[in-house]
């Protein structure tokens, strides 16, 4: 037993010595505050340290993609909404732009900045979840509650634009289901002017505090090297410094007319990778995506916000098409089979958390069991998307 | 590199186990499944190729699919308005089918991997070891579809109980009513024992309510 244990990480590295305890097998959930949703992680612990974490995933599966293979492409849209449910727009988004590179539609410029600026305003309220339930991992609850006071000026906008709070169903393939109300840039521009003067305020209460710093510096490093095995993409690929994005190095829907930095970790307050760069990358891409809303606000044309070719019933040729986009975990993508009916043959969904969850089972041993609170905290996962 | 000049490299490579070239939206190659492993070694280390990122793993059912483009594919099997699972004596033929989506983070290009398996002896070697990511996705092909994965570490189901019977993405799967004694469908709430015992429907008509 004492051979096994001390192959693995934290030992071996820090401390030799020969005080092991029996394995201890628990399980971390469903039903657990830190697992972000109905998540079990079967972790073996010698004492405190983290022996070996097993995600195990399937709680909230609806099989949506046995689903889409009995409804039209229209019809699917609304099941897109469940997948991330803290970041509909985008998961909308990506399955609209799939659909569409498959049909060849050219969807009208006002949808496009639309979309956009939905998408980026997305991007910051589900970045604020995370910031905030991060914070709480940490065990720091204000900034939860000061993230949840600007993530609902976001959904109030939401709601006046498509009627729902949590999930819009706003997207449709060939534009968007109802035009920007009367004042939309007014309002978009108010969230915005507030947002860029609330981040530093986050920064202040929860970035450079020197107990949170503490906790998440040097902590559940993941790599390069790692990312690009595991398939980790997002906030988990750029934290461990390196620059990509899709709407940058993949670009699609108009974003390649935008100026925005990408940010990626540098290890400033510990090794490139760890909890905190991973943080503050989501905190950074918050005022990137405020400067895109600002972008596509100025430049937003009136016109039409639907393709007017297009039939009700879309049926793409044949053939298959994996288009990706960027959500705020990660790399969305739809692999979908056609053929040339009206409802999909296949239509696989590639989820950014999947991948980033997976990782875990290589981070994990060696970690502290509060660490690995940190690190699940830290990649920011939702268990919807997860699951489908 | 243009998808083109890949296929081309790998048919010089694996002669006849690499097939046509995909043309279209999704470019790439169909392969004999049996090398698959040892394809996507060669497109990992290959330096002019590095694909050291699989995006996407697909396992898929071909049964019943319509040739001709005209979307006459066999539908799959639900549950009727009644909520009753549908039935069907057809029995499912046809292939199962793995796609791989890959890119490069180098040199920016993408290419895809198609391969079919038959279905009586759905074995597919894991690219596990190649790209890790694919173990679980492997899992979830396996899960949905019942691809099996030759070398896979830990071949498990991952989003389905370990207890589930069949592979749901198959066209010929048909939806369960039962679940561990738990009816999934077929009755309505109000139908069920515990309707009639504790819930008290509506009157729906008469003049008992009245008060103005």
């Amino acid at each position: 037993m004492s051979e096994q244990v001390s192959t693995h990480g934290w030992q071996a590295q820090d401390e030799p010595h020969d005080l092991h305890s029996e394995l201890l097998e628990i399980n971390m959930g469903p039903q657990h505050p830190a697992t972000h949703g109905v998540l079990r992680l079967l972790v073996h612990t010698d004492g405190e340290i983290v022996h070996e974490v097993t995600p195990v995933i399937g709680y909230l599966h609806r099989c949506a993609e046995k689903i889409a293979e009995g409804c039209d492409y229209r019809q699917w849209m609304v099941y897109t909404d469940r997948f991330d449910y803290l970041a509909p727009m985008n998961m909308n988004f990506g399955y609209a732009v799939a659909v569409e590179n498959m049909l060849g539609v050219a969807v009208p410029e006002r949808a496009e900045h639309i979309r956009v600026i939905c998408a980026e305003l997305q991007r910051i309220a589900s970045h604020l979840i995370a910031l905030g339930t991060f914070g709480l991992d940490m065990g720091a609850w204000t900034p939860l509650l000061y993230c949840f006071r600007e993530r609902e000026e976001i959904l109030n906008i939401f709601e006046r634009l498509s009627g729902g709070r949590m999930l819009y169903n706003y997207f449709d393939i060939g534009g968007l289901r109802f035009d920007a109300y009367d004042g939309f840039a007014e309002d978009v521009l108010d969230i915005i002017n507030i947002m860029e003067q609330k981040i530093g305020e986050y920064n202040t209460l929860l970035s450079y505090n020197k107990i949170f710093v503490e906790r998440t510096a040097d902590v559940g490093i993941i790599d390069a090297d790692d990312c690009y095995a595991y398939g980790c993409t997002g906030p988990v690929l750029r934290g461990a410094g390196v620059p990509f994005d899709c709407r940058k190095d993949d670009p699609y829907s108009i974003y390649d007319r935008f100026e925005f930095e990408i940010p990626y970790g540098e290890g400033e307050k510990g090794t490139i990778g760890d909890c905190w760069d991973r943080y503050m990358v989501r905190v950074r891409e918050m005022y990137e995506s405020c400067r895109i809303v600002r972008q596509a606000l100025d430049a937003m044309p009136d016109g039409p916000i639907m393709a007017e070719d297009l039939k009700k019933l879309v049926k793409p040729p044949v053939g298959s098409l994996y288009t990706r986009t960027e959500s705020s975990k990660g790399e969305i993508g739809f692999h979908i089979f056609s053929d040339g009916g009206a409802r999909p043959f296949r239509n696989k969904v590639r989820s950014p958390s999947f991948s980033n969850l997976h990782v875990l089972e290589k981070v994990g041993p060696g970690l502290m069991i509060s660490d690995l609170v940190a690190t699940v905290g830290s990649l920011d996962i939702v268990l919807g998307e997860i699951d489908r | 590199m243009e998808a083109t000049a890949i296929h081309e490299l790998l048919k010089r490579r694996f002669g006849d186990d690499v097939l046509d070239f995909v043309d279209g939206h999704g470019q790439g190659a169909r392969v004999a499944a049996a090398r698959v492993a040892e394809i996507a070694q060669v497109l990992r280390d290959e330096d002019e190729l590095d694909f050291e990122s699989l995006m996407c793993l697909t396992g898929l059912d071909w049964d019943g699919y319509d040739e001709s483009g005209k979307g006459k594919s066999v539908g799959i099997l639900g549950y009727d308005e009644l909520g009753k699972p549908e039935t069907s004596d057809r029995v499912g033929e046809g292939e199962l089918g793995v796609a791989y989506a890959l890119y490069s983070h180098r040199h920016g290009h993408k290419f895809c991997l198609y391969a079919r398996v038959p279905r009586q002896a759905p074995e597919v070697p894991s690219v596990s070891r190649v790209w890790p990511t694919a173990a679980w996705h492997e899992r979830e092909a396996f899960d949905l579809v019942g691809v099996r994965f030759t070398g896979h570490p830990d071949l498990r189901r991952i989003l389905l109980d370990d207890d589930w019977a069949g592979h749901p993405l198959r066209k010929d799967y048909q939806m369960p009513g039962v679940w561990q004694e738990v009816p999934l469908a077929g009755r309505s709430y109000a139908e069920s024992k515990w309707g009639e015992d504790d819930v008290v429907l509506p009157d729906p008509g008469g003049d008992s309510g009245g008060g103005a």
